[in-house]
C-alpha cells in the first residue's frame, strides 16, 4: 500500500456556502502530511467527511486502499477539531470507551496517558481537565491500539509552548517509526517543522499540494540601494542567476534567487565594476510566511 | 448488540445525573402507587363502615383497587402518569452526546451511525423493561399487602402493556432528541407536546371526529391500559372494550420514531 488516503472530486455545500471545491489529493504512505489553510479554509470539514461526520455533496475517496468504512476507521487515531469527551467521566474511563469502540487498545490506557503525561490525572474528571490536558488525552485517545494511521486537526491547539514542543516531538517520533500522520493546521510554522508534504487548501479550494520543498519552495533575497537607484537599475539587468527583480518599500531593490544560489559578493563586485557604490547589501531568506500569504492572499478567509 | 449494551453501559454507569433521576423515578413509581392506595383504600373503608351491607358499592367497584387481579392494571394505569421522566432521560442521554459532541467521537473511533443509534434504542429498551418490572414488582407488593385475594391476574398483559407505553414515550424524546439536537428545546418541545398539546388534541378530535383523539402518539399509548375502576363498570354492563386498534396503533408509532429517528441519524451532518 502506498497511498493512505486518495481523495477524488471532493465537494461540499453548506447551503450556498460552498466549503470544498473539487478537492483531489492523495496522501502516500509514511508521510507526515500537512494540510494547511487559514481559518474557514475547509480543513476541518475535509478531515470530517473522510471520518463519516459529514456527508459530501460530490466525489469519493478511498482510506487505507479500501472504500470509507467503520472497520477501516477503527485503524486510525483521530482527533478532530476539539476533544471531544463525557465531562462527568475520568480521563481514564474516557478512553475505556474509545478502547470498547476500537476493540483495541484496553491494555494500553495507561502506556497512552503517560507518553502525553496525563498519567497522574488520569481518575480526575474530563471537566476539571484545563484545555491543554483536554487537547493532551485526545491525543492520547488517538495512539490507543498503536495504529499506523493518526489524523490530527489542529494538534496543539490550547497548549503552552512547552506542550506544543512535546507534541512536536511526539509527531516526529511517530513519524520516525514509519506512521502515516495527517495534520490540518493553520499554522505554518508547526506544518514546516513536522511536515514532509503539503496541501494548501484556501476557501474552500485546493490551491497546491506535494512535497513540502516543492509548494513551498523557498527563495533567497538580495537586497540592494545605491545613490542612483535608476542607474543601480540598469546596471543589475546584466548579472545572471536572480528569477525577477523587485521595488521594495523600503527605497531598495530585492533581486529573487533559487534557494541557495545567491552570492553576495558577485553582485557587489557586479555594481563596483559598473561604477555604482551600494549603500546597501542584505541577503534575506524569504520566509514560509510571505509564501502562505502570497499563495492563500493576506486576508483572513472568515 | 451486548458490545453496543456495554459501550452504552460505560457512558452511563458513572453519571450521576442519571442515576439520581433513575432511582428517583422508579421510588415514584411506588411513591405514586402508594398515595393513590392510600386514597382509595380509605375511601373503600370508610364506605364500608358506614354502610356494611352495602353490598351494591362492593359489587359495582369490585375488590379493592390494589387487591389481585386488579393491581396489575392499577399499579400500570397510576405509573402511567410518570412517564414522562424515561422520556426526559432519554433526551439528556442522546442530547448530552451532541453537546459534548461525543457522537462524533463515536463515529471516528469505529461506530457506524446504525450502531450508534441502535445502542441507544437498546438503552431505551432496557429502561422501559426495568420500568415494567419495577411496575410488576410494585403491584405484587400492594396486590400481597392489601391481602384481598391469592396471588393472581393477568399480569403477562399489564406488564408488556406498561413496557410498550413507556417505550412509546422514550423513541417520541429519542426521535425528538434527533431532530433538534439541543436538549434544551427537545425537552421542551416534548414536554408542551406530551402535557399539553396531546391532550389538547384528544379532546379536540374526540368532539369533532368520531373518537379519532384514540389514534394520537401518546393517547394511543396511554389508552393501552384504562382506568382499571372504569373498566370494571364498563365490564359489568358493555361490551369489553377492545384495545387491538389502539396497540396497533402504539406500535406503529413506536416504529415511525424509530424510523425517523435512524434516517435522521444516518444521513445528517452531525
Amino acid at each position: 500500500m502506498t497511498t493512505v488516503l486518495s481523495l477524488k472530486g471532493i465537494s461540499k455545500n453548506y447551503g450556498r456556502i460552498q466549503a470544498l471545491k473539487n478537492v483531489s489529493f492523495d496522501v502516500p504512505a509514511g508521510s507526515v502530511f500537512g494540510i494547511l489553510g487559514p481559518n474557514g479554509s475547509g480543513k476541518t470539514t475535509l478531515l470530517g467527511i473522510i471520518l463519516d461526520i459529514l456527508r459530501p455533496n460530490a466525489g469519493s475517496f478511498e482510506l487505507l486502499g479500501h472504500p470509507p468504512s467503520a472497520e477501516v476507521r477503527k485503524g486510525i487515531g483521530t482527533l478532530l477539531e476539539t476533544p471531544n469527551f463525557y465531562h462527568y467521566l475520568s480521563g481514564e474511563r474516557n478512553l475505556r470507551i474509545a478502547a470498547e469502540i476500537k476493540g483495541r487498545g484496553l491494555n494500553d490506557i495507561d502506556t497512552v496517558l503517560q507518553k502525553v503525561n496525563l498519567h497522574q490525572r488520569k481518575t480526575s474528571k474530563f471537566n476539571t481537565y484545563s484545555l491543554g490536558m483536554k487537547q493532551r488525552l485526545a491525543i492520547a485517545s488517538t495512539l490507543l491500539g498503536d495504529p499506523n494511521v493518526l489524523i490530527f486537526d489542529e494538534p496543539t491547539n490550547g497548549l503552552d509552548p512547552v506542550g506544543i514542543a512535546e507534541i512536536r516531538e511526539l509527531i516526529k517520533k511517530l513519524a520516525k517509526e514509519g506512521k502515516t500522520i495527517i495534520m490540518a493546521s493553520h499554522l505554518l510554522d508547526e506544518v514546516e517543522k513536522v511536515c514532509t508534504h503539503v496541501a494548501i487548501l484556501k476557501k474552500g479550494e485546493l490551491l497546491a499540494s506535494g512535497h513540502v520543498d516543492e509548494v513551498l519552495v523557498n527563495e533567497d533575497i538580495v537586497e540592494i540601494a545605491a545613490a542612483d537607484l535608476e542607474k543601480l537599475e540598469n546596471t543589475i539587468q546584466s548579472i545572471n542567476g536572480y528569477t525577477h527583480i523587485k521595488h521594495a518599500e523600503n527605497g531598495t531593490l530585492q533581486l529573487f534567487y533559487p534557494m541557495g544560489s545567491a552570492k553576495l559578493e558577485e553582485v557587489n563586485q557586479h555594481c563596483f565594476n559598473h561604477g555604482v557604490v551600494l549603500t546597501h547589501l542584505l541577503f534575506k531568506k524569504k520566509s514560509l510566511e510571505t509564501k502562505f500569504f502570497e499563495l492563500t492572499g493576506k486576508d483572513s478567509d472568515r | 448488540m451486548l458490545h453496543l449494551l456495554k459501550i452504552e453501559w460505560l457512558k452511563v454507569k458513572n453519571y450521576r445525573t442519571f442515576w439520581v433521576l433513575f432511582i428517583l423515578y422508579l421510588v415514584s413509581i411506588v411513591g405514586a402507587n402508594y398515595l393513590i392506595h392510600e386514597v382509595l383504600q380509605a375511601n373503600l373503608r370508610d364506605t364500608i363502615k358506614k354502610q356494611p351491607t352495602d353490598a351494591f358499592i362492593r359489587m359495582m367497584i369490585g375488590s379493592p383497587p390494589y387487591a389481585f387481579p386488579l393491581s396489575w392494571a392499577m399499579t400500570a394505569y397510576v405509573s402511567s402518569f410518570l412517564l414522562i421522566i424515561p422520556g426526559f432521560l432519554t433526551i439528556i442521554l442522546f442530547t448530552n452526546e451532541f453537546t459534548y459532541k461525543t457522537h462524533r467521537q463515536n463515529l471516528i473511533d469505529g461506530l457506524t451511525r446504525n450502531q450508534f443509534i441502535s445502542a441507544k434504542l437498546l438503552s431505551i429498551v432496557t429502561l422501559s423493561a426495568i420500568s415494567a418490572l419495577t411496575v410488576g414488582l410494585t403491584a405484587t407488593g400492594f396486590g400481597f399487602f392489601t391481602g384481598e385475594n391469592p396471588f393472581g391476574g393477568n399480569y403477562a398483559r399489564y406488564l408488556s402493556l406498561s413496557f410498550l407505553q413507556c417505550l412509546n414515550y422514550c423513541v417520541m424524546a429519542l426521535m425528538l432528541g434527533t431532530l433538534f439536537k439541543r436538549s434544551g428545546i427537545a425537552l421542551g418541545v416534548y414536554f408542551i407536546y406530551v402535557v399539553i398539546f396531546d391532550n389538547v388534541l384528544f379532546q379536540v378530535l374526540n368532539k369533532y371526529i368520531y373518537n379519532t383523539g384514540y389514534f394520537l402518539p401518546m393517547e394511543s399509548a396511554d389508552n393501552l391500559i384504562p382506568l382499571p375502576l372504569a373498566e370494571h363498570l364498563q365490564n359489568q354492563f358493555l361490551d369489553r372494550r377492545d384495545i387491538s386498534d389502539i396497540l396497533i396503533t402504539c406500535i406503529a408509532y413506536i416504529l415511525l420514531w424509530v424510523f425517523i429517528s435512524f434516517r435522521k441519524f444516518k444521513t445528517d451532518d452531525l
